[in-house]
């Protein structure tokens, strides 16, 4: 039995890696002719990996983590490696392209010479080859031939035009035979790139039934690294991501490049960033503190009152008060938005029956932060009191027992057993739940977009904006739209704030070491 | 069974690999279109089939999305070789390297000239453009017969027929939007950005706090300040109007089929005059465009010049758009319809929305400011002033 067994694996093995390996084969063809050679240096390298990895016995443990760290570098640290990367760079709105890419797009840009004109035409081609000849026909009346480079005027009774069936039309120039429209189409691919000189002009096709004459307007001179426009005579130099001449005027399209420290060095000196960010900063962690704060507290408030053994009908609270974390938070913070608009929603609505005043919910800083916390404390204690009842599970009972039997009170109990007790194992996830609404872009932006605005900002930045929305904004909807190296040293920038709040966090409480101890 | 998972995980990763490189086909057309055009497209595919042999494969992406996404894989190939857009995103695209010109030819004079305009970047066009629209005064019929044509009749309406105790509004638009309120503000003078003598959009001059733009503004917050216009966003406006609770709604023809549905006897027409200046919304015009990186550029061409622009397939487009055709044949037959007469009547007076990648700037501090004002937090001229500082700050960094 466990000689099949044996086999059976070692068979498998096998054909895994065959099939691996001839992917691998195929995939590396693909990317070396596609010149991807980065990505096929990785491909070999990870495929000979996987490959000394299942068949080696030395390398049998490598067989688990392989797969994790494989999917973990690829999934965690690579994106990371890149929005580095980026954040050193101008990609952005106008600077999407790499610069070969830029160059050969405007090496293909022409224009319209004043004398240009249209040609009427038919194409002809070698059977079996990729080889044409056009036949031309300009407004005046004039017949030109082109074969390969070469286009020289004929007259109509050229001989080396055959009509053989005698119905007027050409179906043949020497051995190459007429082109029907369907056939046209199929080796449009290679007619579409054919550019036939004629005299100074270039002959193109320019649209299914014509050619044109065009001329070429950059050229790419690359002992100078610059680009010259034949049309006007203008020399453009590679500057910050674009080909610009000395009057400053930019070509179109810009390309990525790299910038060095620039992106950051914008966020520390441009006053548009720095003149709210004070601001913006503290109420991030205000945020962050009162949202862990108050989740925290009702969580375990409700998980407390859960976990008594007096209380009936648990199991119905328990899915009542679960309910908000398992709603998606996109569509309750929308309802909230609604519940909470100031003219038509029904808390304003319940608060004027009421004969009191409404509450400017959405226009006020202070009340759009305070339904924030609210609204954030609605999504978020279900999770708290899902992890504390856990927590208050592993609390043992003999504990309480002897508080109760040396007096301690309610209170005393909970501040000197359960709140110490529950902390150690649940202080990482606060933590965690610190960082986590550092960056809660989704509630604040989902709510009122980081709004309400304030009066006099020098940059619109809202009055609930936190890091994340307010660079959002920076970074996506102001300059020229989208701007990806700014926005990735922005994220570096507050990747790096939570983690040294983290780490000091961590160092402080010592919650980790603690729950070595104690478990 | 993990080595399973590891083998389809590993099998994955290799196809998304060679789906990374796999270039655009040659001799095949991909095109990218939203959920509304693509019912329209099919049956024009069918026929190029039939007609040219030539396989056409369309993609259905959100409208918004076809634009990030075009940005991402078209330079790595990826791309399709027509999209479906609106004339806004000519800047980003072109300045991003993305499209390539359309040659018209002759179909260049069967579209309105602000269509083709508002495709135009340079000498080049850049579209085959399909559908125009504009906001405009949506009024529901039984509550206001006759739609005022000047701003003090307007005002005395609206005056007349709000009664909060009631629920009832006499004119509401969503805000705070930029894109809604600039008629009031253009109708007197105020612009986004400045052209110079060649026409071409100026991002160094803003004019959205000049005096006109000001005078507008603060005529329609008197209203706001005095409580008769709520201040709600587009869903609440929409639905209010549905309930016909609403006397005036301002907003475009995308509004409409709502309203039909609901069984509102509605009119649409254009905004009341300030001043005796006819108010100028915004215009956007939607087109089909060619990526600069297909390789079937000459093809999708004349997919788009025989195919696509012609009074069968823009009719076809409309029906389903609900926005009024720009081809010239299309749009007269249209035309019999009041609402599309109705909108190409108040985007006869508009003005084509910016398509400079600088009006990323402007939304947002705009939007700030209105939100200032018609809450009754800071003064016209003073929000304005700020808005407009805050633009040119943006845009200076830009540069």
């Amino acid at each position: 039995m466990s000689f099949w067994k044996n086999n059976f694996l070692y068979l498998a093995k096998i054909i895994f890696l065959s099939i691996l390996d001839a992917l691998a084969v195929w995939s590396a063809t693909i990317l070396f002719t596609e010149h991807k050679y980065i990505f096929l240096t990785i491909l070999i390298v990870v495929t000979a990996i996987i490959n000394f990895i299942y068949l080696s016995k030395k390398a049998y443990p490598l067989r688990y983590i392989f797969p994790g760290t494989f999917f973990m570098i690829l999934l965690v640290v690579y994106p990371i490696f890149y929005t580095v990367y980026v954040s050193f760079t101008n990609y952005g709105t106008g600077h999407i392209l790499s610069k070969d890419q830029v160059i050969e797009q405007l090496e293909n840009r022409y224009y319209l010479p004043g004398d240009s004109q249209d040609f009427s035409y038919e194409a002809f081609k070698l059977p079996n080859e990729k080889e044409y000849a056009i036949l031309l026909n300009d407004k005046q009346g004039n017949l030109y031939l082109a074969i390969n480079q070469n286009i020289e005027e004929i007259n109509a009774g050229d001989p080396r035009l055959r009509d053989p069936d005698g119905d007027g039309t050409i179906d043949q120039v020497k051995n190459y035979k007429r082109l029907s429209r369907g056939d046209l189409l199929k080796n449009l691919s290679t007619l579409q790139n054919l550019e036939i000189p004629f005299n100074d002009n270039i002959l193109k096709m320019k649209s299914l039934n014509a050619f044109s004459l065009y001329r070429q307007q950059y050229k790419y001179v690359a002992s100078e690294d610059k680009i010259l426009d034949i049309k006007n005579n203008v020399e453009y130099f590679p500057k910050k991501g674009s080909f610009a001449s000395s009057e400053g005027e930019k070509l179109l399209p810009g390309f990525r490049t790299f910038l060095g420290w620039e992106n950051y060095l914008t966020l520390l000196t441009d006053e548009r960033v720095q003149g709210p960010f004070l601001r913006v900063f503290l109420w991030t962690f205000e945020w962050a503190i009162l949202s862990v704060v108050t989740t925290f507290a009702l969580g375990l408030f409700m998980a407390i009152l859960l976990n008594d053994e007096s209380l009936r009908f648990k199991k119905i609270y328990r899915v009542i008060l679960i309910l908000p974390y398992a709603l998606p938070a996109f569509i309750s913070v929308l309802i909230w938005r609604g519940l909470l608009n100031t003219e038509v929603g029904v808390v304003n609505q319940i608060l004027q029956t009421l004969s009191l005043d409404t509450i400017p919910w959405l226009q006020s800083v202070f009340w759009s932060r305070f339904a924030l916390i609210v609204i954030n404390l609605w999504l978020g204690f279900p999770y708290m009191m899902l992890i504390s009842l856990g927590a208050l599970q592993s609390i043992p009972n003999d504990l309480y027992e002897a508080a109760a039997i040396d007096g301690a009170t309610g209170w005393q109990r909970f501040k000197n057993i359960t709140l110490p007790l529950i902390l150690v194992s649940i202080g990482p996830l606060l933590i965690s739940s610190f960082a986590f609404n550092f960056n809660n872009f989704n509630v604040i932006y989902l709510f009122n977009e980081g709004g309400p605005p304030i009066v006099g900002a020098q940059t619109p930045a809202g009055g609930t904006d936190i890091l994340i929305s307010y660079t959002y904004r920076l970074s996506f909807e102001s300059g020229r739209g989208a701007d990806f190296g700014l926005a990735s040293a922005v994220s570096i920038i507050i990747f790096m704030i939570t983690a040294v709040i983290t780490w000091f966090n961590f160092k402080y409480t010592g919650a980790l070491e603690e729950v070595k101890e104690n478990v | 069974m993990k080595k399973f998972v590891v083998f389809l995980l590993v099998l994955t990763m290799l196809f998304s690999i060679n789906a990374l490189v796999a270039a655009s086909e040659e001799g095949k057309l991909l095109i990218w279109a939203d959920e509304n055009r693509i019912k329209v497209l099919n049956s024009v595919k069918d026929q190029f089939e039939a007609e040219y042999g030539i396989p056409v494969e369309i993609q259905e992406k959100a409208f918004g999305d076809i634009r990030d996404n075009m940005a991402v894989e078209a330079p790595s190939g990826e791309g399709p070789d027509i999209i479906v857009g609106a004339h806004d995103w000519l800047g980003a695209l072109v300045s991003n390297g993305l499209i390539a010109p359309i040659e018209l030819g002759d179909k260049r004079d069967d579209f309105y000239d602000v269509a083709i305009n508002a495709f135009s970047w340079g000498e080049n066009v850049y579209a085959v453009p399909y559908a125009i629209e504009a906001v405009g005064l949506i009024y529901n019929k039984d509550i206001v017969p006759d739609p005022p044509t000047s701003f003090s009749a307007f005002e005395a309406i609206v005056r007349n027929i709000t009664d909060k105790e009631e629920e009832m509004y006499g004119f509401i638009m969503p805000q705070p939007d930029p894109y809604h309120t600039f008629p009031f503000m253009s109708g007197p003078g105020g612009y986004v950005f400045g052209t110079n003598d060649e026409g071409v959009l100026n991002p160094n001059d803003v004019g959205l706090n000049n005096e006109g733009a000001v005078l507008g503004l603060q005529k329609l917050d008197n209203l706001y300040e005095d409580g008769v216009v709520p201040f709600v966003d587009y869903q609440t406006m929409t639905s209010l109007f549905t309930n016909g609770q609403v006397g005036m709604m301002l907003t475009g023809p995308w509004a409409l089929p709502a309203l039909e549905e609901a069984g509102i006897d509605y009119g649409f027409t254009q905004l009341p005059k300030i001043e005796g200046n006819p108010p100028k919304p915004f215009v956007g015009v939607q087109g089909f465009m060619i990526s600069a990186f297909s390789k079937n550029k000459i093809l999708a061409q004349a997919f788009l010049n025989e195919f696509i622009a012609n009074k069968e397939t823009m009719l076809d487009l409309y029906e389903t758009g609900s926005r009024p055709p720009v081809y010239l044949p299309a749009a007269e037959e249209a035309s019999d319809n009041p609402d599309v007469a109705g909108v190409l009547k108040s985007a006869a007076d508009g003005t084509p929305m910016p398509s400079i990648p600088e009006m990323a700037s402007v939304w947002e501090a705009w939007s700030d400011a209105l939100e200032l004002v018609l809450t009754q937090k800071q003064d016209v001229k003073p929000a304005l002033d700020n808005a407009v500082e805050q633009i040119e700050k943006a845009i200076e960094a830009s540069q």
